[in-house]
């Protein structure tokens, strides 16, 4: 089954993923990194209806703002049926 | 035999109960203040055991230690300059990962660090096993598990870090390498800098920083360095542009190693408390209604409790004035300086108590409880429309109260520049006293058209306050726009210990500060309104009103609207007492006789800049003392001067032309 990437800020509420890429500055990747965001762990989108994204990774809950949303690429993660 | 004070540096990213600790060890022997030179709180306390004594120090609460945050630079340079014997880091066992994240750059320091493994409790309610042992070895380092939350652990902590100091605890620390594909950069760069990294620096934290991209190293290299090595290191980082990757998955390697050794799972997919709680509060339909409902709880308990107990402390110190008075009736200055400005000044400082005391209590209570994250989210959208965080919406709203615990409540706020945006923009919220002489003098002047005119004011004042936020986050403040990644943390009971050691701390704080510099000011002011001929008219403020009566003029004011303005300062409810006094008014009562001695056209002018006049002494002690540097806060008085007198101009202006 073809999983396809997309940004994070597309990924619906319930879905999950796995980090692909993060394309953004020194600043940001640092900040996203010491809370857990790297490529290679798996995100679950929690609230997603306009504004920041909540999230779950590895246990924790965190907001992330739309435009940060939008330059993390997840795989997404499609449920097996 | 005297033995040195041994000092403990307490670390940890933010909502791991590092503050519950320290509220554990230190009590009420801890102190507050500043980082010298910034506006961040820095925490200190004592604990003694054992005819030891440790100076248990606060670090900011932080997730890494770049140098993108004044908590994080403030984290490292004091574990670099100063020295700190121990460091305790603690890690919440629900995020392991995080916090060994926050180890590994610490580690690097090369300090003796102690892990504080806290929430085990919560951890095992999720399911997740810690083998404490285990990670003990893989780290290399002592790991104590605790829940402090129920006071569990903390002894043993204490006698870990007094092993560690006294040097009978293994201590052989392991720590991440970078990830293979990188390492002969490493090894590069090392060679390029021998001989250039000197104390109190360590070459392999400034290597990795240096890979990093850090720009406080990157700065300290470029002027150490000769131009032809420089070059050559700028070289080899370009040739490697993701470095700062390798550095971060050499870290996440060596976590995944610990936890993959130390943590067993089991009782996945549970929904918990938080999860559903959140479900609601953060859609905003539900969200939204429900932070104002809690703002008006917060507003009901701070006023409508903290009012009373306000009306009760100005009795007793109206009854002790009374019963001082009497003694020193005879001579005219000594009853105005002791009656009204000591006893005066102390007892409006005295007053701000009880609001300060409901506020601090429930912004702690909520803090902790897990509700200000919630709040901020939902807020934060809005808020950064004009400039703001999310985290500046409590703050400003009690600011309709009384602008001091707005004031003092905008140290919630992390970021320093939102800190001072916020507290610049305070002063546009009207409190009580400021709309008690806006109506009062509105209704005098129209009537009952009066309160559609305060009305007016008010809508006013937050246009203008979304505008100049606007305008000063865009061009002037510039918050380095720190990418929107907030952690929203577990609802959990609140530690009522805690919360009332924090209130009680930040009360005493405020009394010891900005209450002795209220005081004065209100003896100063006293001075300022009688010297030297004995009422207002004749003092040195009524001879300044008329000496600056010329620039008044354009803007409708006549110099005891001048005076009434800058009595003002003092309380709000002294311009209402000035003009009183300046305009002769008996028994017929302000309401009689305003509307004869000022033209409409001027009263307009003079509500509008009552509305954006500078703030009251109380607030503006409070102002210097958050924003920290002088230059922030005269920026700020000017600012607010200038603005008032503008719309003064134009308001009056615009009354003149529509014939009023």
């Amino acid at each position: 089954m073809d999983n396809d990437i997309v940004p994070l800020s597309l990924l619906g509420e319930g879905e999950e993923g796995i980090i692909h890429l993060i394309s953004g500055g020194h600043k940001m990747v640092s900040r996203l990194a010491s809370m857990g965001i790297i490529s290679g762990t798996k995100i679950k989108v929690v609230r997603n209806i306009g504004g920041p994204l909540i999230v779950t990774i590895n246990g924790s809950r965190i907001a992330i703002g739309r435009g940060q949303a939008r330059k993390i690429a997840v795989r997404r993660l499609f449920d097996k049926r | 035999m005297i033995s040195k004070e041994i000092t403990v540096a307490l670390a940890g990213q933010p909502n791991v109960g590092k503050s519950t600790v320290f509220n554990i060890l230190t009590g009420l022997s801890q102190h507050v203040g500043n980082w010298p030179g910034k506006t961040i709180e820095k925490k200190e306390g004592i604990y003694v055991v054992n005819g030891k004594r440790l100076k248990i120090v606060d670090l900011p609460g932080t997730y890494s230690l770049t140098a993108y945050s004044e908590e994080e630079k403030i984290a490292r340079d004091f574990v670099i300059n100063e020295r700190p014997d121990v460091v305790v880091l603690i890690i919440n066992a629900p995020a392991i990962e995080r916090g060994l994240y926050l180890l590994s750059e610490f580690l690097l320091l090369n300090v003796p660090i102690v892990v504080a493994l806290n929430m085990i409790d919560v951890a095992d309610d999720q399911g997740i096993h810690i083998d404490v042992n285990l990670l003990q070895r893989y780290l290399g380092i002592p790991v104590v598990p605790m829940i402090a939350s129920k006071n569990k652990g903390i002894k043993e902590l204490i006698s870990v870090v007094l092993s560690l100091v006294d040097g009978s605890v293994r201590y052989s620390p392991s720590l991440p390498n970078i990830s293979e594909d990188h390492k002969d950069l490493f090894i590069e760069l090392s060679r390029s800098l021998n001989g250039y990294i000197s104390p109190p620096y360590l070459n392999r934290w400034f290597i990795t920083k240096i890979m990093e991209g850090d720009p406080d190293v990157t700065d300290k290299m470029s002027k150490r360095l000769p131009p032809d090595i420089w070059n050559k290191v700028k070289s080899l980082l370009r040739e490697h542009e993701d470095s700062l990757l390798a550095v971060v998955k050499g870290r996440y390697d060596w976590i995944e190693g610990a936890v993959r050794t130390t943590i067993s799972e089991f009782k996945r997919g549970q929904v918990l408390f938080t999860d559903k709680l959140d479900d609601i509060l953060t859609r905003p339909i539900f969200g939204i209604p429900i932070l104002f409902g809690i703002l008006t709880f917060v507003f009901i308990i701070t006023y409508g409790l903290g009012l009373p107990i306000q009306y009760l402390l100005e009795s007793s110190m109206s009854y002790v004035a009374g019963y001082i008075e009497p003694f020193i009736s005879e001579s005219f200055w000594l009853r105005g300086i002791v009656i009204e400005g000591l006893i005066g000044g102390a007892g409006t400082v005295l007053t701000f108590l009880p609001i300060l005391f409901f506020f601090f209590l429930i912004m702690a209570f909520l803090e902790d409880v897990g509700y200000m994250a919630r709040a901020t989210f939902i807020m934060d959208r809005f808020m950064h429309l004009i400039g703001l965080h999310g985290k500046s919406f409590l703050p400003l709203c009690i600011g309709f109260g009384c602008n001091v615990p707005a004031v003092m409540g905008s140290r919630i706020l992390e970021s320093t520049k939102s800190k001072i945006l916020t507290i610049f923009l305070t002063p546009f919220i009207p409190c009580t006293a400021k709309l008690a002489v806006v109506t009062l003098i509105s209704a005098a002047m129209f009537g009952k058209k009066g309160i559609i005119i305060s009305l007016i004011l008010v809508m006013g004042n937050i246009l203008l306050l979304g505008i100049t936020g606007t305008i000063m986050s865009r061009f002037i403040i510039k918050s380095q726009h720190m990418p929107f990644i907030m952690e929203l943390p577990f609802y959990h009971k609140p530690n009522f210990r805690t919360i009332l050691v924090v209130v009680w701390i930040r009360i005493k704080a405020f009394l010891e500060k900005a209450g002795t510099i209220i005081v004065l000011l209100s003896i100063i002011l006293w001075l300022f309104s009688h010297i030297p001929g004995g009422d207002v008219e004749r003092s040195i403020l009524g001879m300044f009103g008329k000496v600056i009566e010329p620039i008044g003029k354009p803007i409708g004011l006549d110099w005891r609207m001048i005076v009434a303005l800058m009595a003002s300062i003092a309380a709000r409810e002294n311009s209402i007492a000035a003009l009183g006094v300046l305009y002769n008014v008996k028994a017929e009562g302000i309401r009689n006789v305003l509307p004869h001695v000022m033209s409409y056209a001027s009263a307009l002018s003079f509500l509008v800049m009552l509305m954006l006049f500078v703030p009251c002494a109380a607030t503006l002690v409070v102002m210097k003392q958050e924003m920290g540097e002088w230059r922030w806060f005269l920026t700020s008085f000017i600012f607010m001067i200038f603005l008032s007198y503008l719309s003064g101009a134009i308001v009056f202006r615009c009354a003149l032309i529509l014939g009023l």
